[in-house]
């Protein structure tokens, strides 16, 4: 940030996007441990499920860093929507919402806070697409993993096809029931980044039990 | 506005104290800046002796484990805190934390907390009354109550470490012993035995240091080699000397003694071997100055028969005591090392005053007696200067002898007596001390006190029970001591319906708690509205304790908490019993030496109210065991016949 408080004026949305696919252009080392890596593990809740139609009501992230959840780097975001609030709100029980920001100002705080950490979510791609619809990103670099997966590759192998199973079970409810993680209050976007968070905790700890100790091999999996 | 997930660190941590007592606003605060770590079974969170790391932790779900060299100390179960050293006194952990099952555990970091402890006074109290501790906070069972205490205070540290920050404690002797560099070995000995030290300098003119002759010189360099008498110094000083400057600072000596492995450090006027000598610095010196460690202390008071001396030796055991207290160590180490203390002072005074008498009554060196410690000393639970309880056996004598000997002994009992009130301890109410003529008698008649109050246990006998029949020797010839013990057992076998007696003893103070629930206090002038500790809780169990070990006729242990554990031995039944009873002990043992060090007095009276509601819901908890075992005892000893 700067302390010069007229270079705001100048910088449009560009300059923070490029300064966001510029960080993304160091590669990480895949021999890095996973102790050693930056994770940000987020979830969005939506007006529906369609990327293409539908809009972000609000966005919940929090960072691990060196095996931590680290709750003061928590982020919450409600991004202004001109969409009606679908169906998808009623499941989440969304009706009122806190104080809105712009999509502009959330891509401003977006961006910056994600670097270029490794994306974490239950089903984060479909996050991803969400993400690069506000932020007008066509794709975004970071490495990404989708706890669902990650569950299953270590339960069932790498070799794992989800024609094989039954998707049910791998839901954030489901996941987190399996894995012990208590779930009272669910369905906001910054609280199921939280289960999320811990959940994925201790999908490494497993990984880690299977050799599973560098970057390289985390991607792999 | 907080974020739902700082909200939900803060739900959870707001179930448990300390957090419990915090703003919303100072929560958040805190809830803000939790870290979560997962660790799986077997994981080590830190390691026994690591330094502390800026967080302290609170374990959301799982089990973690306490060790101390393998062994189990305590379990930590959601919701308790640990890892508080941290927090408060940064020093090293004293357990392991091990993880029992998978588990969440949430950091909290010290700077943030400590910012809090400044302004929330609740918080400090619920760290100050101890629940904060070692390592485990807050569960209200036993065990971990026990532990649950700690240091607040941040002027706390480690006095061993501290001493090299403060050098104006270090004293050396200035008057040093010094020899001419002509002189013999015999002279050299001659003085060194006169002044009664370990070393000599010899000196070439104007005191100018030339070397050194230390007790080990004269044994490997002049007895070993069977030098002649007359050898002259020179031909076995250690030379040239080491010399440093008298006003150096302490570390600086320090190190040069150990970088030389000196046990004597020459100090000179200008600190170079070619000025005048004006000091010498023993490694026993340097031992004292680093003041609050038990071995020194002991080692301290063996070496002396100044009675100021001692006193002031036992006002540091005293800072140790309380920095032991707030440490969270183990009560029964805290127990015995007091113990140990206050036994070597009371040696030390039998040998000042024998030594006093010794002309005056030569023919009574040859007489075998025992100095007895009785009730809390003799019970080895003694960690404040409280009352004196004390007596003197002596073997029974030829007739002629008998007047000169009960005068001879009261001399000395009132001597020893006198020194350890000079010490600092606090005179029997009741008299009962070697200074009395009643508790200053040969073992004849001792015999026949104990004979009488077992056949008649008048109530005034019965009373008597706690302090005399928790009888230690302390200096003296033992074999008087065990046969006294011996005798006692022998008739109480005679005579078991004494025990229903004994019992009833342990009914004699009412329960603690009235009717609401709340705590009986005082209604006296003196103590209106206070809880006595002492009588309410303490004597119950001590009482307890002694009757049921008695029972059983076990001789030798006189600590109420090894009486309990070896009635856990005893009675597998009601181990669990007896091992929460133990605990309650150490746990009122703890509270009343800490209350007794912070208003300088015996801690025997406590305001309830004064009280954090966590402290007294741990002084609550230590009643439970004390009610079931009066139920067992009731039972057991058919009291409800006596009393009707």
């Amino acid at each position: 940030m700067s302390w010069w408080p007229f270079s705001k004026k100048k910088e449009d949305s560009r300059t923070f996007v490029q300064e966001f696919l510029e960080q993304s252009k160091v590669k990480t080392p895949g021999i890095r441990s996973i102790q050693q890596l930056s994770f940000v593990v987020l979830d969005t809740e939506t007006t529906g499920l369609n990327p293409a139609k539908d809009h972000i009501l609000s966005f919940g992230a929090v960072k691990i860093e060196e095996g931590k959840i680290r709750i003061n780097s928590s982020l919450e975001l409600y991004p202004e929507s001109d969409r009606e609030i679908g169906k998808s709100a009623e499941i989440h029980g969304i009706t009122q919402r806190p104080e809105t920001i712009s999509q502009e100002e959330f891509s401003r705080t977006l961006l910056p806070y994600l670097g270029n950490s490794i994306l974490v979510g239950q089903h984060i791609h479909f996050d991803k697409s969400m993400l690069e619809k506000i932020t007008g990103i066509p794709s975004f670099p970071n490495p990404m993993i989708d706890t669902a997966n990650f569950a299953l590759r270590l339960e069932k192998g790498p070799q794992a096809n989800w024609n094989h199973v039954n998707s049910k079970d791998y839901s954030l409810d489901q996941l987190c029931e399996r894995y012990g993680i208590q779930t009272e209050d669910r369905h906001t976007a910054s609280g199921d980044a939280f289960l999320t968070a811990q959940l994925f905790l201790k999908l490494l700890k497993i990984a880690q039990s299977k050799g599973i100790q560098t970057y390289g091999e985390l991607i792999k999996s | 506005m907080a974020n739902v997930i700082v909200k939900r660190v803060q739900e959870f941590l707001k179930r448990f104290p300390p957090f419990s007592f915090l703003k919303p606003s100072d929560l958040e605060l805190v809830a803000s800046q939790v870290e979560v770590q997962f660790l799986a079974k077997e994981e080590i969170l830190f390691k026994k002796n690591e330094a502390a790391r800026p967080h302290f932790y609170i374990l959301k779900e799982g089990q973690i484990g306490l060790y101390d060299q393998n062994e189990i100390k305590d379990y930590c179960d959601e919701g308790d805190v640990f890892g508080v050293l941290a927090l408060l006194g940064k020093r090293p952990y004293i357990y392991e934390a091990k993880v029992e099952v998978d588990s969440l555990v949430y950091s909290i970091p010290v700077s943030v907390f400590e910012e809090i402890l400044e302004k929330n006074s609740k918080v400090a109290l619920y760290f100050a009354a101890g629940f904060a501790s070692g390592q485990v906070v807050v569960r209200q069972d036993l065990s971990t109550g026990q532990k649950a205490r700690g240091v607040l205070k941040k002027d706390n540290q480690d006095h061993s470490l501290l001493i090299f920050s403060d050098p104006s404690q270090i004293q050396f002797s200035e008057r040093v012993i010094h020899i001419d560099l002509n002189a013999t070995v015999q002279e050299a000995a001659q003085k060194m035995a006169s002044e009664s030290v370990s070393s000599i300098v010899v000196c070439g003119e104007n005191q100018i240091p030339l070397g050194i002759i230390t007790d080990k010189d004269l044994r490997s360099k002049v007895v070993a080699q069977a030098l002649p008498l007359n050898t002259k110094v020179d031909h076995v000083m250690s030379s040239p000397v080491i010399t440093k400057k008298k006003d150096a600072g302490f570390s600086d000596l320090y190190l040069s003694m150990i970088k030389n492995r000196l046990h004597h450090l020459i100090l000179t006027e200008d600190g170079s071997p070619n000025s005048p000598i004006c000091g010498i610095l023993s490694d026993h010196d340097v031992l004292l100055s680093m003041g609050n460690s038990p071995a020194v202390l002991i080692h301290a008071l063996l070496n002396t028969e100044m009675v100021s001396e001692m006193k002031s030796i036992r006002d540091r055991a005293e800072t140790m005591l309380k920095y032991y207290l707030e440490n969270e160590v183990s009560m029964d180490f805290v127990a015995s090392v007091l113990t140990e203390i206050n036994d070597v002072i009371i040696q030390q005074a039998v040998k000042i005053a024998q030594n006093k008498l010794s002309e005056e009554f030569p023919q009574m060196k040859s007489i075998r007696f025992v100095f007895l410690c009785l009730g809390s000393e003799g019970r080895e639970e003694q960690l404040l200067r409280t009352d004196l309880d004390n007596a003197i056996l002596y073997e029974d004598v030829p007739k002629e002898l008998e007047k000169i000997a009960a005068d001879y002994f009261l001399q000395l009992g009132t001597e020893v007596v006198e020194i350890l009130l000079a010490c600092g301890f606090s005179p029997c109410p009741g008299e009962i001390m070697a200074s009395n003529p009643k508790w200053n008698q040969p073992l004849s008649r001792w015999k026949k006190y104990f004979s009488d109050w077992i056949l008649t246990p008048t109530p005034e006998a019965l009373l008597r029970a706690s302090i005399f029949y928790d009888f230690r020797p302390i200096a003296g010839f033992n074999g008087l001591s065990e046969e006294l013990s011996l005798h006692v057992y022998e008739n109480i076998q005679k005579k078991k319906g004494f025990l229903s007696y004994l019992g009833q003893n342990a009914f004699l103070s009412p329960p603690p708690l009235g009717f609401f629930k709340d705590f009986i206090v005082e209604k006296s002038q003196e103590h209106r509205d206070q809880f006595d500790i002492k009588a309410r809780a303490m004597m119950p169990l001590t009482d307890l304790a002694r009757l049921l070990i008695l029972s059983y006729g076990v001789v030798g242990i006189n600590n109420t908490f090894k009486r309990f554990e070896k009635l856990c031995e005893l009675e597998p039944q009601n181990a669990q019993l007896f091992t929460q009873a133990g605990k309650a002990y150490e746990i009122l043992m703890r509270m009343r030496a800490l209350e007794g060090l912070e208003n300088q007095n015996n801690g025997r009276y406590i305001r309830p109210e004064n009280m954090g509601k966590l402290q007294r819901q741990l002084l609550k908890s230590t009643f439970a065991p004390i009610s079931e075992l009066q139920e067992i005892v009731r039972i057991r000893f058919q009291l409800d016949l006596l009393r009707s």
